[in-house]
C-alpha cells in the first residue's frame, strides 16, 4: 500500500502535499513521510549519534510536523521546515536522555587488513565507514553542513535555514569540515 | 589548481558524486577532475562520505504512519483550537495551566532565522578549530573561505 501511495503522489510537490495534509488528508502526509524519512533519520542520527534514538527522534519529528502542519505557511521549502523540526526534536530527545551513548571513533568498523584478498568493494566500504566516523567528530554545524550538502543535496541557503546560519556561514562550515576531514584522512 | 574554476567545481562535487547533475554539467565536472588533483582528492573524499551514508531502518515509515494515525484522533485543526480557546475563556479556565503542546515546537517562519529560537545548544566556536562565524559579515565569510581554499586545502 505504501508503494502505491508513493507512486500516486510522485508528481506532487512537497508543498502541495503539505497543503493537503493541513486539510486532513492522511495519505498526503504518508507520502511526505515516505519521501523524506531517510533524510530525517540521517539528520537525527547526526545529532543524537545513536541509531535507536535517531529512529525515535525521526518519528517524533514527523509527528510534530503532522500536528504542526497548520503552522507551515509555505514561506520556506517544506523540506527545510521539516529538517528544522527534526533538529529540534533530536536535540530535545538528547537533552531528555540521562545516559547517552557516546559515538567514538573506535566504535566504527576498524580498518584492518581484509584478509588475503579483500575485494575492492570491501575496502571502499571500510574507508567509507572511517570517513563517516570522522564526520561524526566534526563540530555540529560543520557536520550538519557536510551531511546536508553531500547526502541530501541541499543548497547552502537551505542548509543555513536548517542550522540557523546565513548562507555564507553554511558554505564556510561545509568547506571547513571538508578541509578538516581531508587533514584527518591524510 | 585554478582558483575560480576550482571554486565553481568544488561547489558541484557533492551533486556530481551523487548523480544529481544534468549530463552536461556532470561532463564538465568530470573533465575538470581529470586534470585537477586537488579537486579530485576532494571528490574522492565526498564520494567516500556519500558511499557510507546510513540507510534508514526498515519499518520506520510504517511506524511513523501508524503513530500518526494513532495520534491523529487528537490532532486539532485550527478551528478546533480556536473553539477550545473560546470555550476555555468562557469557562474561566486559565490557559497557562496547560502543559505545552509539542505541536507548538515547530517553526512557523523558517525563512526568518532571527525569529526562531536557537537550534543549537552547543557553541561550535568553543570547540578548537571551529571558527565563530555568526558575527561575521558576508564579506568576512568570503574572505575566510578564500583563505581556507587557497592556503588550507593544498
Amino acid at each position: 500500500m505504501l508503494v502505491r501511495n508513493s507512486e500516486r503522489w510522485a508528481s506532487t510537490t512537497d508543498e502541495e502535499l503539505a497543503r493537503r495534509g493541513q486539510d486532513g488528508d492522511e495519505a498526503a502526509f504518508e507520502a511526505l513521510v515516505q519521501r523524506h524519512h531517510a533524510t530525517v533519520y540521517r539528520v537525527a542520527l547526526s545529532i543524537v549519534s545513536d541509531p535507536d534514538l535517531a529512529q525515535d527522534a525521526a518519528q517524533e519529528a514527523f509527528l510534530k510536523a503532522y500536528r504542526g502542519l497548520g503552522g507551515f505557511r509555505g514561506e520556506a521549502a517544506f523540506r527545510t521546515w521539516l529538517l528544522t523540526i527534526t533538529a529540534n526534536a533530536a536535540r530535545s530527545m538528547l537533552r531528555r536522555r540521562t545516559r547517552r551513548k557516546e559515538t567514538e571513533l573506535d566504535q566504527a568498523p576498524p580498518v584492518v587488513s581484509g584478509g588475503p584478498d579483500p575485494s575492492e568493494q570491501a575496502v571502499v566500504a571500510q574507508e567509507a565507514a572511517v570517513a563517516r566516523a570522522l564526520l561524526a567528530k566534526l563540530p555540529e554545524k560543520q557536520r550538519l553542513s557536510v551531511q546536508l550538502r553531500v547526502d541530501e543535496g541541499l543548497s547552502f541557503r537551505e542548509i543555513g535555514e536548517v542550522i540557523g546560519s546565513s548562507e555564507g556561514a553554511a558554505r564556510v562550515n561545509y568547506f571547513h569540515g571538508i578541509h578538516r576531514l581531508r587533514e584527518w584522512l591524510r | 589548481m585554478n582558483g575560480s574554476v576550482c571554486d565553481r567545481i568544488r561547489d558541484r562535487i557533492p551533486d556530481h558524486v551523487a548523480g544529481r547533475l544534468a549530463p552536461g554539467d556532470a561532463a564538465e565536472v568530470a573533465r575538470h577532475l581529470e586534470g585537477c588533483g586537488e579537486c579530485r582528492a576532494e571528490s574522492d573524499l565526498v564520494a567516500l562520505l556519500f558511499e557510507g551514508r546510513p540507510e534508514a531502518p526498515r519499518g520506520l515509515v510504517g511506524n511513523v504512519v501508524a503513530a500518526s494515525r494513532l495520534r491523529g484522533a487528537t490532532r486539532h485543526p485550527w478551528w478546533g483550537l480556536a473553539a477550545a480557546a473560546v470555550a476555555a475563556l468562557a469557562l474561566g479556565i486559565g490557559m497557562s495551566s496547560r502543559s505545552p503542546d509539542p505541536a507548538l515546537d515547530v517553526p512557523v517562519y523558517v525563512s526568518e532565522a532571527d525569529d526562531r529560537e536557537p537550534l543549537w545548544l552547543s557553541d561550535d566556536g568553543l570547540i578548537a578549530g571551529a571558527p565563530a562565524l555568526e558575527g561575521l559579515s558576508e564579506e568576512d565569510l568570503m574572505l575566510l573561505l578564500q583563505e581556507m581554499t587557497v592556503g588550507g586545502a593544498a
